[in-house]
């Protein structure tokens, strides 16, 4: 080849790139059609997540949301409206996290703070999580468990706090991810959400703030023993 | 040891033509029965035919050799000489790694096929128990965060009493999800962590999966 095959071979693949970047652009529409969504219902999609794009809102999410709602038959209208209600909350969610330090929050943990908001936490309590948790691979789980315990009855405030002391008392991730399952457990032995948020605290004065995986590996306000009301931890 | 290390080198000197004055009587006398059998076993050989130099290297010009002939099949298989200035090396790398890279990513495969195979593989994955009892129903199936809302991906298996079962690998986090009984009808699992609003009117339930799993009531 010559150097002029060369340069038509470069400007074949510069002209391509145009093309790339318009089926990108499109590719939420795709996603939808073939899932079998309306080609009007894609369009109208893509429009609403083409502008929260432009606003750092991740796109997946809301396709995520239109998918969900096409699979439980609901109306396209509906849809839209849910879409464009999810968009606004991310973008909403999304400044909270930029705001609490976190200046390219992933799509997780916007769509995570987003999900919390709709649980009825509030911007400072979701920076509030983000501050306690540091960095945006903790900072999406300890959301989720802040939501999940909100749902499950407790108080936003107390649920907020108990995620942000796990958090400050550096405890492992993992007995974060337990805090939901163990409200659950004492959900059903009869516990009303206010004892469970008082019990899931940690209890003051717990010198507690040693590294992961400490002196035991007992979920926040769980004592040791299978004596306790919450029983023991099932695997 | 030691000498018939001396020797076994000694005897490779002999065997090579070369002097050996440091042999023994006995020693020369092994080594020269050695020869005399190297070289019983060299006449027993069969001759080597003359052609057979020619047979394998015409059969070797044979695989290198390019097709005779024009046209563009011939200049494809034929090598030539190319002249290139590295600057449009460099230039057509980067055209292709800008095309690769604004390539249309297919979200469907990432989001559900792939993301099933590599959460049934990865390290941070657990297996949780879906349950539901619902005596009444033709099938059910579990649909939700984790499988992209299909509602065909994951039916359960009925058991005992009317007991719908199933086991999926989740990776550790949160996930949204809900029942479908008789592929039409939308249940919530009870024994949930929680339950939140869709946005649709609807609510989904909402698991919270550690790396220790999942602990049901």
């Amino acid at each position: 080849m010559n150097g002029r095959g060369i340069r038509w071979v470069v400007l074949a693949a510069l002209m391509a790139a145009p093309g790339s970047l318009a089926a990108q652009a499109g590719s939420i529409e795709a996603r939808l059609t073939a899932r079998g969504l309306p080609a009007q219902l894609a369009q109208e999609v893509q429009r609403i997540a083409s502008d929260a794009v432009a606003q750092g809102v991740p796109a997946d999410p809301l396709a995520d949301k239109a998918i969900e709602g096409w699979a439980k038959h609901v109306s396209s209208e509906r849809i839209v409206s849910a879409v464009r209600q999810f968009a606004g909350r991310m973008a909403e969610a999304g400044a909270a996290v930029r705001a609490a330090g976190l200046e390219h929050p992933s799509g997780n943990v916007i769509a995570a703070a987003a999900e919390a908001m709709g649980g009825g936490l509030q911007p400072d309590q979701i920076q509030s999580v983000v501050r306690a948790a540091g960095t945006a691979e903790e900072a999406s789980p300890a959301l989720s468990v802040a939501t999940s315990l909100t749902a499950q009855g407790l108080g936003v405030k107390q649920a907020v706090t108990i995620v942000v002391e796990a958090m400050q008392h550096r405890r492992p991730m993992s007995q974060l991810l337990d805090l939901p399952s163990v409200a659950r457990s004492m959900h059903d032995q009869g516990m009303s959400p206010g004892e469970i948020g008082n019990r899931l605290l940690p209890p003051h004065g717990d010198d507690a703030g040693g590294p992961p995986g400490d002196k035991h590996d007992r979920p926040p306000g769980v004592p040791p023993g299978p004596d306790h009301p919450a029983g023991p931890l099932r695997p | 040891m030691t000498d018939r290390r001396a020797f076994g080198a000694d005897a490779h000197r002999y065997l090579d033509g070369e002097p050996f004055g440091e042999l023994s009587v006995e020693e020369r006398a092994a080594a020269d029965r050695l020869a005399n059998l190297a070289r019983a076993f060299a006449d027993r050989l069969e001759p080597v035919d003359a052609a057979l130099d020619e047979a394998v290297m015409a059969a070797v010009r044979r695989r290198g050799a390019v097709p005779v002939g024009h046209g563009a099949w011939h200049w494809v298989v034929s090598s030539h000489r190319v002249p290139v200035r590295p600057v449009w090396v460099a230039a057509l790398a980067a055209a292709a790694v800008l095309v690769l890279w604004l390539a249309p990513r297919r979200p469907e495969l990432s989001r559900s096929g792939a993301q099933r195979v590599a959460a049934a593989a990865a390290p941070d994955t657990v297996f949780v128990r879906f349950e539901l009892v619902a005596p009444e129903a033709r099938s059910v199936a579990v649909a939700g965060s984790f499988n992209g809302w299909r509602t065909d991906a994951l039916p359960m298996v009925r058991g005992a009493a009317g007991i719908w079962s199933i086991t999926v690998p989740l990776p550790i986090g949160e996930h949204r999800y809900e029942f479908v009984v008789d592929q039409t009808r939308w249940v919530a699992d009870p024994t949930a962590h929680s339950q939140v609003d869709d946005g649709f009117g609807g609510r989904n339930s909402v698991i919270v999966v550690g790396p220790k799993g999942l602990v049901r009531s």
